[in-house]
């Protein structure tokens, strides 16, 4: 029991610091996509509307109308694709994922620009699996979390132990997600 | 820790090496199959997808949407219509308003009186639960009622429609 206890401890403690890193990432993004219905967890949206005496209406001279839009209200080096929902409307889409709608016939506009927001946008990536390595990597996260739990079992003995104060809170976080099973499954 | 270390790093660059290999060989079966597949023009997608129902079709337009949600829906656009993609794996959302060609398998969605009323149900349900506004609820509405409108025109029991299973796809400049 000695030795369990001792290595217990060891392995706890060593990946716990190896996995510091990785649990934020984890913690910050989990926070972050739970929110996904109320905001954009990836981007900040920032909303400018806009009219124009510009002719946008389809025609061979088009691209060079927008060119001459995004002059006036962005930087053409940001032009790239448009097209035409419908008759009434030009969509024109910008380097970075931002947009702009245009009604042709009134010349009213909303552009929408997205901001990357710092941190959230590199956590969720990682969060979502980038790739194949990232999988692996975040399995042996998730292993280490099981180890975690395995783990605090046996690092304390004695009244704030498992058999103690310990046994109690881990009877409570069992107990709440199995309530929530029984009323909403 | 300096021995956990070490076979961490041995591990992962052994998988870095694999899933390289993987790589390679996946494009290289897409490339071959490419050259035969069927190309549809967006503006006729809805009228001939029929013909081609789980099987592999190209289609080329501007992505207008990724789902902000899954990450693996897609909408493309041109000015003559528009197709919707799904996939098993997430799209980058840097994909929006680039113009691509893809290559997926035609699914058919059928819409019937069934289909209506489960729709029906699950707007109530979300709109007594607070999840959507009036309006939207409205908006739903209108939209079954042109879906049981369109099938009573047509004289049909049910309404096709159809979207893509992701394959591949390439960028186009």
């Amino acid at each position: 029991m000695k030795q369990l206890r001792k290595w217990s401890r060891i392995l706890h403690r060593d990946i716990g610091y190896f996995f510091i890193g990785t649990t934020i990432i984890y913690g910050l993004s989990g926070i972050a996509l739970n929110h996904m219905s109320d905001w954009n967890p990836n981007y900040s949206v920032k909303v400018n509307n806009f009219t124009t005496s510009i002719n946008l209406e389809k025609s061979s001279s088009t691209k060079n109308n927008i060119l001459l839009l995004l002059d006036e209200i962005d930087n053409r080096k940001n032009y790239k694709k448009h097209y035409y929902p419908n008759s009434n409307n030009l969509k024109i889409f910008l380097k970075g994922g931002s947009s702009i709608m245009v009604n042709v016939a009134t010349g009213n506009g909303m552009a929408e620009y997205l901001k990357r927001r710092p941190v959230f946008y590199e956590v969720n990536f990682l969060h979502y699996n980038p790739n194949r390595i990232w999988t692996w990597f975040s399995d042996a996260f998730s292993a280490s979390l099981i180890l975690f739990a395995i783990t605090s079992f046996f690092m304390v003995k004695g009244k704030k132990g498992i058999k103690g104060s310990g046994g109690i809170y881990t009877a409570l976080g069992i107990l709440i997600p199995l309530l929530f099973l029984i009323y909403y499954l | 820790m300096k021995k956990l270390i070490m076979i961490l790093a041995l591990a992962f660059s052994i998988i870095a090496c694999k899933t390289e290999t993987k790589k390679t060989e996946g494009s290289l079966e897409r490339s071959e199959s490419a050259t035969e597949t069927p190309f549809l023009a967006m503006g006729e997608f809805d009228t001939k997808a029929g013909d081609f129902i789980n099987k592999e079709v190209k289609i080329q337009g501007i992505v207008d949407h990724v789902c902000k949600h899954s990450g693996k829906k897609l909408l493309v656009v041109t000015d003559d219509g528009s197709v919707h993609i799904t996939s098993d794996t997430r799209f980058e959302d840097t994909l929006t308003g680039s113009e691509i060609s893809l290559t997926g398998i035609v699914l058919e969605e059928r819409i019937d009186e069934s289909y209506c009323l489960q729709m029906e149900d699950d707007n109530i349900k979300s709109h007594s639960e607070g999840a959507t506004n009036d309006e939207l609820f409205e908006t739903k509405k209108k939209h079954i009622q042109q879906y049981r409108d369109q099938m009573k025109a047509e004289n049909k029991d049910y309404l096709s429609s159809y979207s893509l299973k992701y394959v591949s796809h390439i960028e186009v400049e």
